[in-house]
């Protein structure tokens, strides 16, 4: 009874043979499903300041804060859960679910961006405002800085 | 317990299952699908025949492995009557899940009180007398043979239609919901109190892990230590939500346990924010 048990798991074992994956793997080497939400890349020529993704993010990762005339919005990725609700709901389409999935590191700032935004002032409280118009918009283009994940 | 042969195909077996989720919902375990007023995605006619395939895949290896385990007498001899809860005991100390139902309390909460689709998909409650880890085990074995089940009528089944509920306003601030839902382990009841800003003001969890571990002391009572922990494993806990840190000076043997408030600081701290 017992030999006969022992043989049919090891029918199981050999019938499926090796199934491990060696180390380095990746979306590349072995890519995830479709529709796979990953790592989140912030295209910042796109981003507004609008902090609609800050709003939404249920891990409360996306921190905004303004001085003066420079909104400054900060990801914190390593609390991420890869829901893609910031994506979801992000105007200017500024932020992607990539397929990035190793994401394990020992350098906290792999996993932080840092994104600065020029902003109007308003004149009477001083606190950075999004400009209304297109017309504005397309003003403050040109006086973005940009720097990348630090 | 010592058996990684039957641990490492079981979760060859379960792979194909998390490579699905990934595909339905968008990842292996945080799937971030349900939203107020319904799910995110839906399941594509693609998809279907490959749930199929994959259910059926699973169905076959499961019968194999229950075939080649169930004539395992080492494992027979740690599982049967070991840990036992006795059905009285079940009781009072108020078990769920698994747990329960393999120390013969047949209860479910899909069917004593059914919810989402649980009023046209009716499972069977898989109830064991034996009071032991082999009942549970025997449960849980059962019990995905019945979800397979489960799965198929489901995907036959599946209505048309839209996914997602629109709601334009904000929901009022001081409203409560209450529900119990069967949580493989069990009864996970969640309780929310709405506040201000359409946000929750107050969010209870009672994961079943809480009452399962109540019954430790009496299920491992006058136990060889070395059964402890597959009696322990044998209800599948989840510590995590029920750690708190106490922290013993071992000089003066002074014990001090943290508040929340301070771990809530630390965790911060560490996560640099
Ligand atoms: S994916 Fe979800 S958790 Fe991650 S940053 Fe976006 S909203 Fe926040
Ligand atoms: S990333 Fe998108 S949602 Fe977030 S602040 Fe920029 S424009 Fe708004």
């Amino acid at each position: 009874m017992m030999f006969k048990s022992k043989l049919k798991e090891a029918i199981i074992c050999f019938k499926a043979g090796r199934v491990t994956m060696p180390f380095p793997l990746g979306p590349e080497l072995h890519p995830p499903g479709d529709g796979f939400r990953g790592k989140i890349e912030v295209d910042m020529e796109k981003c507004i300041g609008c902090g609609g993704c800050a709003n939404v993010c249920p891990a409360r990762l996306i921190e905004l804060s303004d001085s003066e005339t420079t909104r400054i919005i900060e990801y914190f990725l390593k609390r991420c859960t890869y829901c893609g609700r910031c994506a979801e709901v992000c105007p200017e389409d500024a932020i992607t679910m990539t397929r990035e999935y190793q994401l394990a590191t020992n350098d906290n700032n792999d996993l932080y961006i840092r994104n600065e935004l020029y902003m109007g002032t308003c004149g009477r409280c001083g606190r950075c405002f999004k400009p209304q118009s297109a017309l504005d918009k397309m003003m403050v283009t040109g006086f973005r800085q940009k720097t990348e994940g630090k | 317990m010592g058996f990684d042969t039957v641990l490492m195909q079981t979760w060859r077996i379960r792979e194909p299952v998390m490579w699905l989720c990934e595909q339905i919902t968008g990842n292996r375990k945080t799937y971030g699908m349900n939203l107020i007023g319904g799910v995110r995605r839906d399941i594509t006619s693609e998809q279907k025949p490959k749930i199929l395939e994959v259910v059926d895949r699973i169905e076959k290896e499961w019968l194999a492995v229950i075939d080649a385990i169930g004539g395992d007498t080492p494992l027979m001899m740690r599982l049967k009557g070991v840990g036992v809860l006795k059905h009285s005991d079940a009781v009072n100390y108020c078990v769920t899940g698994p747990t329960a139902r393999g120390s013969g309390v047949a209860i479910d909460s899909r069917v004593d009180h059914p919810y989402c689709a649980y009023d046209y998909l009716i499972p069977e409650k898989k109830v064991q007398e034996g009071c032991d880890n082999l009942a549970r085990t025997l449960v849980r074995l059962e019990e995905t043979i019945e979800s397979i089940r489960l799965v198929r009528q489901g995907i036959k089944e599946l209505p048309e239609g839209p996914i997602m509920a629109e709601i334009p306003e904000e929901i009022p601030p001081g409203r409560e919901g209450v529900r119990v839902v069967e949580a493989p382990r069990g009864e996970a009841i969640h309780y929310v109190l709405t506040g201000e800003n359409n946000r929750p003001y107050r969010w209870k969890v009672r994961a079943p892990t809480y009452m399962n571990l109540e019954s430790v002391p009496v299920m491992i009572q006058g136990m060889e230590l070395a059964d402890v922990p597959i009696a322990i494993a044998s209800y599948d806990p989840c510590f995590s939500c029920t750690e708190r840190l106490e922290v013993v000076d071992r000089k003066s043997g002074k014990i001090r346990v943290y508040t929340n408030e301070e771990l809530i600081t630390l965790s911060r701290k560490k996560s640099g924010r």
